[in-house]
Formats: structure tokens, C-alpha cells, sequence
């Protein structure tokens, strides 16, 4: 009953958070989200910071943003702005998210533009690629499940990186032969542990 | 100017599609982005497209911004701009109206295949993108060594600021590079 009510008042509040509000909290969010990790940012200043949403209700957007195409943080935000002022909240929310890293990016490749004949440029931009390769790598392999009755799905991960990354087929036909096998894999096992 | 529409509608056509297969984020495209920047539109030689990525790895926010240099460095800020919305409007669309359903399917047998299915796609498209980007680059000891140094620091500290990891690696890539001239 508690609950309800403290659910009531926060729909309520909800109500009165205007546009405005919502495209500047996004904004901040997307400039100060570094590495990558946009919903881990998101949920530190829209659910612990502001109490926009709840809990309950960050996990499953963060459920649906995974099983979604897209990046995480966009889907997430997507549905963090429709739960507070719909359509609207949902355009204004990604807008302001991702204009200030779309300035910024752009404004950094325009001034390296101008020193890219410097050989130093390259070497620095080599030191930070093949660092953030790692992270790609990292952030790949921390996603591999692991287990011997995952070997399937391991099987699944190696087919997927050699033939888009080593034998350089395109994504969409791989992912489309791919993404329903896997998924039908994952149904079988859950039938066969019942 | 009819090039340039041209151009505009090349980048939706490339990135408008990879929207709705960007499965597990926009790390998942990196290879596919690769792909047809440098192999087939030739928008960018191996050497700018290495440069581009290392870029959109040292900006804030989501990591897909690669999309928008590509973009930026075909047509300016109109291609910018055309390859973003080309890359994240498909899939915020389609958030948008099954979010609603989602709640519905929660705790289902479907759902939970759906989720553990994609899992591996996700971690093979991811991991072909460190692939491609490596195969991008100049080559060379010094970047496979960082490469490997840095996925093995970031798996065993998972907490360490990745961009400190740049900065660092960069720094060391300079100061070697001006030694050696």
C-alpha cells in the first residue's frame, strides 16, 4: 500500500518534469559518460541523483536495451524520456544526449585534421587505437559465457568473430543465420534442464 | 550540389540497415563499419579509419560516434548528422514501441532465450571488431603488445578508467615515436 501511494506521488511528479529538464540532465549525462559505460552513468544520475525511475524500472530497460539492436545508453534513454513526457521526452532525451559527444568528436577529428601530417600525431593516435582495441577485446571476451555446457554458445561467439572480423563477411546475413540459431539453441537447453 | 545527395543517401543506405543489427551495442558494428568505410565506399583509407576510431574511443558518450566522423569526413556536418540519425533512429524507434510490450513478455521461457541467445552474437560481432581495427592499423609489434597488454589489464581490473589506458598508451606511442626521429 506504501508503495503504491510513493509510486502514485512519483507518477505525479513525473508529470512536471519539463522538456527543458530532461534535454539538459541528458546533456550532461552524455558529455561527462566517458568510456563507454552510458548506463552505468545513466543510472547514478537519473535513478540515485534525480529519482526519475525507479529501480525496478532502470533493470528492465536495461533487459530490453540488451535483447534491442542499438547502443545501450541511447535505448536506455529512449526509455527513460518516453516514462517521463512520451514521444516527445523520448526525442528530446536522445537529442540531448548525443549532441554534445557529436560536437565534441567532431571538433577533436577537425583538429587533428590539421595535424595530420605530423608524424607524432600519428604514433600518439596509434598508442590510443591500439589501447582501445584492448578495451574492444576486453569488453568482447568479458561477454563470452563461460562453462562446459556453454560450448555451443562459445562455438557460436568464435563462428561470429572469424567469419565478420577474420574472413570479413558481411554482418547482416551472418547475424541473420546466426541470431536465430543461437536462439533456438538457448530455448533447447532451457528445455532440456527442466 | 547531386553529389553530395548522393553521397547522404550512400551513408543512410550503409548505416540506416546496420541500426537494426547493432546487436549488444554499437560495438558490435565495428567491423561491419570497417567493412564498407574502407573496402567498399572507400571512404576512408585504412591509415584515416584506425585514426577515426582511436577518435571516437577519446570522446564522451556512447561508444558509436564512429559513425558520425564517417559521416563528418564524407559529406561535413550534414553527413554527420545524416550518418547519426541514419544509425540510432531505426533502433530508437523500434525501443520505443516494444517497450511497452516488454513488460508483458518479462520472466518468459522466449524471453530468456532471446537474451541468452544474443549474448554470443554479441560477444563474436564485438570481438571481430577488435580484429578489424587491427587489421586497419599500420601493424606492427608495439600495437599487438598494447593491444594485448590492454585487454589483459581491463579483464583483471574491470574498474580501471579506460581513458587513463588511452592517455597513457598514447604518451608512450609519442614519446617512442619522437625518440626515434
Amino acid at each position: 500500500m506504501a508503495e503504491g501511494g510513493r509510486r502514485d506521488r512519483e507518477g505525479a511528479g513525473k508529470a512536471q518534469i519539463s522538456l527543458a529538464a530532461i534535454a539538459i540532465a541528458f546533456f550532461w549525462l552524455g558529455v561527462t559518460s566517458f568510456g563507454g559505460g552510458t548506463a552505468a552513468w545513466l543510472y547514478r544520475a537519473m535513478v540515485q541523483r534525480r529519482h526519475w525511475i525507479d529501480d525496478q524500472a532502470y533493470l528492465s530497460g536495461v533487459a530490453l536495451s540488451r535483447v534491442m539492436p542499438g547502443s545501450g545508453g541511447v535505448n536506455l534513454t529512449v526509455q527513460v524520456g518516453q516514462q517521463l513526457r512520451g514521444g516527445a521526452g523520448a526525442v528530446v532525451a536522445v537529442v540531448g544526449l548525443l549532441s554534445g559527444p557529436l560536437v565534441i568528436v567532431i571538433a577533436l577529428a577537425a583538429a587533428f585534421a590539421r595535424i595530420a601530417g605530423s608524424a607524432l600525431a600519428h604514433a600518439v593516435l596509434d598508442g590510443v587505437a591500439a589501447a582501445a582495441i584492448g578495451l574492444t577485446f576486453a569488453t568482447g571476451l568479458v561477454l563470452v559465457p563461460r562453462g562446459a555446457s556453454q560450448f555451443g554458445q562459445i562455438a557460436i561467439v568464435a563462428v561470429t568473430a572469424l567469419t565478420v572480423g577474420g574472413l570479413r563477411w558481411p554482418l547482416l546475413p551472418v547475424v541473420s543465420c546466426l541470431a536465430p540459431l543461437s536462439i533456438g539453441l538457448a530455448l533447447l537447453q532451457q528445455r532440456w534442464r527442466r | 550540389m547531386p553529389g553530395d545527395w548522393r553521397a547522404l543517401l550512400a551513408l543512410v543506405l550503409v548505416f540506416g540497415p546496420l541500426s537494426l543489427f547493432s546487436i549488444g551495442g554499437g560495438a558490435s558494428l565495428l567491423a561491419e563499419i570497417e567493412h564498407q568505410a574502407v573496402g567498399v565506399h572507400h571512404w576512408t583509407s585504412p591509415r584515416e579509419f584506425a585514426d577515426l576510431f582511436a577518435i571516437s574511443r577519446a570522446a564522451p558518450g556512447p561508444g558509436t560516434m564512429l559513425s558520425a566522423l564517417i559521416g563528418w569526413k564524407v559529406a561535413g556536418w550534414p553527413g554527420a548528422l545524416t550518418a547519426s540519425v541514419a544509425l540510432y533512429l531505426p533502433s530508437s524507434l523500434l525501443v520505443f514501441v516494444t517497450a511497452r510490450l516488454w513488460g508483458r513478455w518479462r520472466g518468459s521461457a522466449w524471453h530468456a532465450a532471446v537474451e541468452n541467445g544474443l549474448a554470443p552474437v554479441a560477444a563474436g560481432l564485438v570481438l571481430a571488431g577488435g580484429i578489424a581495427v587491427l587489421r586497419a592499423m599500420p601493424g606492427g609489434p608495439a600495437i599487438w603488445i598494447t593491444a594485448v597488454v590492454a585487454t589483459v589489464l581491463l579483464m583483471r581490473w574491470p574498474q580501471l578508467n579506460p581513458l587513463a589506458l588511452f592517455a597513457v598508451s598514447g604518451l608512450l606511442f609519442g614519446v617512442f615515436a619522437a625518440l626515434g626521429h
